[in-house]
């Protein structure tokens, strides 16, 4: 668990006197001098470090209890609720609630056009929400969107910044934007861009763009990280390289909120998957779960085998497939019958096979199955 | 101010690093300078010339005044214009900025008579008073000589009989070039600042650049202060170049003054507005350059860059009336050529005043993000 010290309070103790606010107890817990019981909180609704800081004009927390400082455990770096965004009659975000644990690796899926990107942008207080409310690292986006940038970094989609500047350069100045003075070596050899330091933005490559987005996207040590889409237009090489770098953050303990419609990008990186549709999200669970659930039985595929194959394996109950052109048998494996069975089934009646080929079932299969689209159908990027 | 400070000297290396902005800022202007004199040289509008006739005898024009005023615009070449025999011509000429007038002297006919019976031994004269640091004034005056020197040699097959002397009313010092180069210097502050707030205003917001700015604590008013402070720099950048070329291939003797470094500053803060608010409203960046250029070239060519409004068409003066270029052009003209400081002082104030609105109503319409 990840504790956040709230220095404000830390350094001005004050008798708790008044309840005038509350903390929900399953996000965070107070220490002090004191012991401050649980039973002693007035659990109603949601409390922000906004709603804290108003501690200082004379709000207090804990009736009747008071506290040396209070230390914000929080383990939800973002906490949605029933977050809302309309363009006109668009409704772009319809009501979504999720939370993303500090140090997770939360990636948000969907197809262009189904409202990631205005999530994201929303959670970076970019934009206003149309309704419901969002707290980012226990700050209330619509009142504190200052303290929030502070502590985020943010690659946004299709990362660009001024053309004459090098790379060396593009991260100074970042730094110098949130005042902040990384070791900036550290950073571009982070990146993989040692060799590329001296040279203008403009002569990099699209791969080298977004390394050089991640390297300014860690300039303040930010505790929370957006990556909007970034991979796309990269070849698979300069693909697996951001992916290797995006690992490399949540080694080191980063809570990364992704935004993808690369299932593959998802599958690997992510600890969790939010589905987002049509502005709203239709699954959110670990990949493997959201597979396994969701997802179509695995095929195993035995090439140039005889079309006797098939009466042998539906008598194990399992579906099964010949393609007369390729001479191919596709098998329905489920979660009683596996390889194993039919491959014994298929020898000890005689029937011949040539090569194997085991196809997992994947968040592509999910994505199709929970929405009747495939993530390559394209729409307009909202 | 550290953000001001960190995102100026980005856009100054930037700048240094483009080659095309610096021609396009400075080489530019230095070549229309030389170009655009040569070419204007051989115009052929017809110009302004006024005429002071004191040869009048009981009302009636004497016959070798009249003559030469007809042969003057027998040559197509003047609008004339009549200025009263009765008031002090070059007084007049003065507080009226004109920049020819000829005064045809009281006797000029019988000293005309006297030249022709003595062959030669005495002239007569006529005064060619003129405002050097005007383009016209030395096309007007070559008209002019050319005129009587005709006149002569078809008398007398070459003996001067007429004469025109000269009589200057504005500092020897200054000539065509001073007039034009504050001209240049107005119109650089103008297009430096329009055109790099359009395109930067324009082009962050495509490619993204705002995007990630308004994902840093850097505030928008702090981009605004860095980026007005980079065109103001710019703009004394080219100043100071087009000075220099002034001084060192014209010979110009150039003092730099306050006013005149208060009025470009303020100028530059006023397009820098105009350009933001253009690209406001014309989000497509290729659209936003020329909806500039749809702004710019008329303020160029009418607000007195090149020539005298006095020498356009009436409706045409009417216009530049409006444009707050041909204030920026005419206040620095005051502030550098004529030393008149209370004009300058004048233009200076309605400029910063306009500069300061037009900043203030382009910082609150620029958007780094639409809701």
């Amino acid at each position: 668990m990840v504790h956040s010290r709230f220095s404000t309070i830390d350094t001005s103790p004050l008798p708790l006197s008044d309840v005038n606010a509350v903390l929900k107890s399953e996000y965070y817990e107070v220490f002090g001098q004191e012991t401050c019981p649980r039973d002693s909180w007035s659990v109603d609704s949601h409390v922000s470090v906004d709603d804290i800081e108003n501690f200082k004009i004379g709000k207090s927390i804990l009736k009747g209890h008071s506290c040396w400082g209070i230390y914000l455990s929080n383990n939800v770096a973002i906490d949605v609720q029933g977050l809302t965004k309309r363009y006109g009659e668009l409704v772009a975000v319809n009501g979504i609630s999720f939370t993303v644990n500090r140090g997770e690796i939360f990636a948000f899926l969907g197809p262009n056009g189904a409202g990631k990107t205005t999530t994201v942008e929303i959670l970076e207080c970019l934009r206003k929400p149309t309704g419901g409310k969002a707290f980012v690292l226990g700050f209330d986006i619509g009142k504190n969107p200052r303290e929030i940038k502070k502590r985020i970094g943010v690659l946004p989609q299709d990362f660009y910044t001024y053309e004459r500047l090098t790379v060396r350069e593009t991260v100074q100045y970042y730094a110098g934007m949130f005042n902040a003075h990384p070791d900036v070596d550290e950073l571009i050899r982070l990146v993989d861009l040692e060799d590329k330091k001296n040279v203008l933005f403009r002569n990099l490559s699209g791969g080298l763009k977004q390394r050089l987005g991640i390297a300014v996207a860690l300039v303040n040590d930010p505790e929370l990280i957006f990556l909007d889409e970034p991979s796309a237009g990269l070849d698979p090489k300069a693909r697996h390289g951001v992916w290797h770098l995006i690992d490399g953050l949540h080694k080191k303990g980063k809570t990364v909120f992704l935004t993808t419609h690369y299932m593959e990008e998802a599958e690997v990186l992510a600890d969790r998957v939010g589905i987002i549709h049509y502005g709203k999200i239709v699954a959110l669970d670990s990949p493997q779960s959201l597979i396994s659930e969701n997802g179509k039985r695995n095929l195993l595929i035995l090439k140039k085998t005889s079309p006797q194959a098939v009466p042998n394996i539906e008598k194990l109950g399992l579906k099964a497939n010949y393609d007369v052109t390729t001479g191919d048998v596709t098998v329905h494996l489920n979660h009683t019958v596996g390889v194993s069975e039919v491959l014994h089934s298929l020898s000890s009646t005689g029937v011949p096979f040539g090569e194997l080929q085991l196809k997992r079932s994947s968040l592509e299969d999910v994505f199709l199955n929970l929405t009747g689209v495939s993530l390559g159908e394209e729409e307009d990027n909202v | 101010m550290s953000h001001v400070v960190i995102d100026l000297k980005a856009s100054l290396k930037s700048f240094w690093r483009d080659k095309s902005t610096i021609f396009w800022t400075l080489a530019f202007p230095t070549v229309l300078i030389l170009l655009f004199g040569a070419i204007f040289s051989q115009s052929s509008i017809k110009y302004d010339l006024y005429i002071q006739n004191q040869d009048v005898i009981d009302g009636k024009i004497t016959y070798w005044s009249g003559n030469l005023i007809d042969i003057l615009n027998l040559t197509n070449a003047f609008n004339i214009q009549t200025v009263d025999a009765s008031i002090n011509g070059t007084e007049y000429a003065l507080t009226n900025r004109l920049s020819s007038l000829l005064i045809i002297p009281y006797g000029f006919n019988d000293s005309a008579n006297m030249a022709l019976i003595t062959h030669g031994s005495t002239t007569a004269n006529v005064t060619f008073v003129y405002d050097q640091s005007t383009s016209s004034a030395p096309i007007v005056q070559s008209v002019v000589t050319g005129v009587v020197n005709a006149t002569n040699f078809q008398l007398s097959k070459g003996v001067e009989y007429l004469n025109v002397e000269g009589l200057t009313i504005a500092p020897k010092r200054f000539g065509f070039i001073d007039f034009f180069i504050p001209g240049v210097i107005g119109m650089t502050a103008m297009t430096t600042s329009i055109f790099t707030a359009v395109s930067i205003s324009a082009r962050y917001k495509q490619n993204g650049i705002f995007h990630k700015l308004a994902t840093t604590p850097l505030k928008r008013y702090e981009w605004i202060l860095s980026r007005t402070i980079y065109n103001v720099l710019i703009s004394y950048l080219g100043m100071a170049v087009m000075m220099l070329m002034g001084i060192l291939i014209f010979g110009m003797k150039m003092t730099l003054d306050a006013i005149s470094l208060l009025m470009v500053a303020m100028a530059s803060l006023m397009f820098t507005g105009i350009g933001m608010i253009i690209a406001r409203f014309v989000k497509d960046p290729d659209g936003a350059d020329a909806a500039a250029n749809v702004i710019t070239f008329p303020m160029m060519f009418l607000s007195g860059t090149f020539f005298q409004i006095s020498q356009m068409p009436q409706f045409l003066q009417t216009i530049a009336q409006v444009l707050p270029l041909t204030y920026v052009s005419e206040g620095l003209r005051a502030a550098m050529i004529f030393g008149q400081t209370q004009q300058a002082l004048q233009n200076t104030a309605l400029i910063t005043v306009l500069g300061i609105a037009s900043i203030i109503v382009g910082s609150l319409i620029t958007k780094w993000e639409d809701d």
